[in-house]
């Protein structure tokens, strides 16, 4: 399949990739997957906790090009973004910017994943919105 | 194999008008019925299990493929001609879907009404809905083993890009090769388990239990799969 120009710049040119320290209480890690082609990434953050802007993003993704492309804009959009803004990003936005076909649009559901379940890791660090359910989830 | 006959589907043959149809052809007259949607078990008169006798399924293909084969009637009804050609083109996907292990599973998990592509999205929505975190369609701890299992992968393939063959880096993919193939041996093992599960359940309760023990294994073998085609690619390269 052809991948889009934006496709193809992401994927060469991966912005953010890295790890950000998962023990500090300013950072939140999200690990997500999508079973449907056996892709896995991780999404992190730096919370300024002040201002609640999203000072760093950085990601590692293993997968196919669109997978790695949608979580390359996905931290190069939210970086500068408050934390309640990123929430709104929506894997729709992410589509049209990389004019994903069809058959690889669960790649930005999965980018989408990442950004809510790192805020939500972040969240948790602050004892805010703590998940009931599921204590087992990997804390730092 | 099993009779071709249905008798909860059976209808009158259009052509003799007996009321004795088989999924493919009428059981007094032998003329070809009209070809109908209907899943792949019942295209091959199968029962819903998971279990089959593969030499017996090649067989009854092999025995369908000829007496539905468009030659046989080029001096028949257009009707007959087109049934012959869908009916044809329906036995090559049926024969393909079940033969293969894990696409027989996800056949039958779709006929359940499971969807497994859309798993994922499904519960995105549900997560935006509630403003909650998503719930992973697959345990947290799998995404760390399979994203740690990724990370000494990536190494190992940068390691033999730089230092060509280095004979420790070799090793070590051949290790990583055998212990995913490994894993991947373990689902198929836990995947027939499965399947005597599913053909042994009684109720729908019981199927339910078991649908879902399947998805998350076709969940996790499509992760272990991965790695193991990395592994080699990274071997080949």
């Amino acid at each position: 399949m052809a991948y889009s120009d934006k496709v193809l710049d992401h994927y060469t040119h991966p912005r953010n990739v890295g790890t950000l320290d998962k023990s500090s209480t300013d950072v939140g890690t999200g690990l997500v997957g999508a079973p449907e082609c056996g892709d896995v990434m991780r999404l992190q953050i730096k919370v300024n906790p002040a201002t609640q802007v999203i000072e760093d993003a950085k990601f590692k993704t293993f997968g196919c090009g669109s997978a790695i492309a949608s979580s390359s804009l996905a931290t190069e959009w939210i970086k500068g973004k408050k934390v309640a803004e990123a929430l709104a990003i929506r894997n729709t936005d992410i589509v049209k910017e990389l004019a994903l076909p069809p058959v690889k649009i669960h790649c930005s559901v999965l980018a989408e994943d990442a950004i809510r379940a790192a805020i939500g890791d972040w969240k948790k660090k602050h004892g805010a919105e703590a998940p009931v359910e599921n204590t087992a989830e990997v804390k730092a | 194999m099993a009779t071709e006959t249905h008798p909860e589907t059976a209808t009158a043959c259009w052509s003799c008008g007996q009321g004795a149809e088989s999924a493919h052809f009428c059981a007094s007259c032998r003329k070809v019925q009209p070809a109908v949607p209907m899943d792949f078990f019942r295209f091959f008169g199968l029962e819903r299990k998971l279990n089959l006798d593969l030499a017996a399924l090649e067989k009854e293909f092999y025995r369908l493929s000829r007496k539905l084969h468009p030659d046989l009637y080029a001096r028949a009804s257009s009707e007959e001609q087109g049934w012959s050609l869908v009916k044809s083109s329906q036995l090559n996907d049926a024969y393909r879907a079940l033969k293969d292990p894990v696409a027989r599973t996800q056949y039958l998990l779709e006929l359940e009404g499971v969807k497994l592509e859309e798993q994922s999205s499904a519960a995105t929505l549900a997560a935006r809905e509630s403003g909650a975190e998503k719930k992973q369609v697959v345990p947290p701890e799998l995404l760390e083993e399979v994203f740690e299992l990724n990370m000494q992968l990536q190494e190992l393939r940068m390691g033999k890009q730089m230092g060509e063959e280095d004979p420790e880096v070799i090793t070590g993919l051949r290790a990583a090769k055998s212990k995913f193939e490994a894993m991947l041996e373990g689902i198929t093992g836990e995947l027939k388990i499965l399947w005597n599960a599913w053909d042994a359940a009684l109720d729908s309760e019981e199927r339910t239990g078991v649908r879902d023990r399947l998805v998350a294994l076709l969940n996790r073998r499509s992760y272990v799969r991965n790695l193991v085609r990395d592994v080699n690619d990274a071997l080949e390269a």
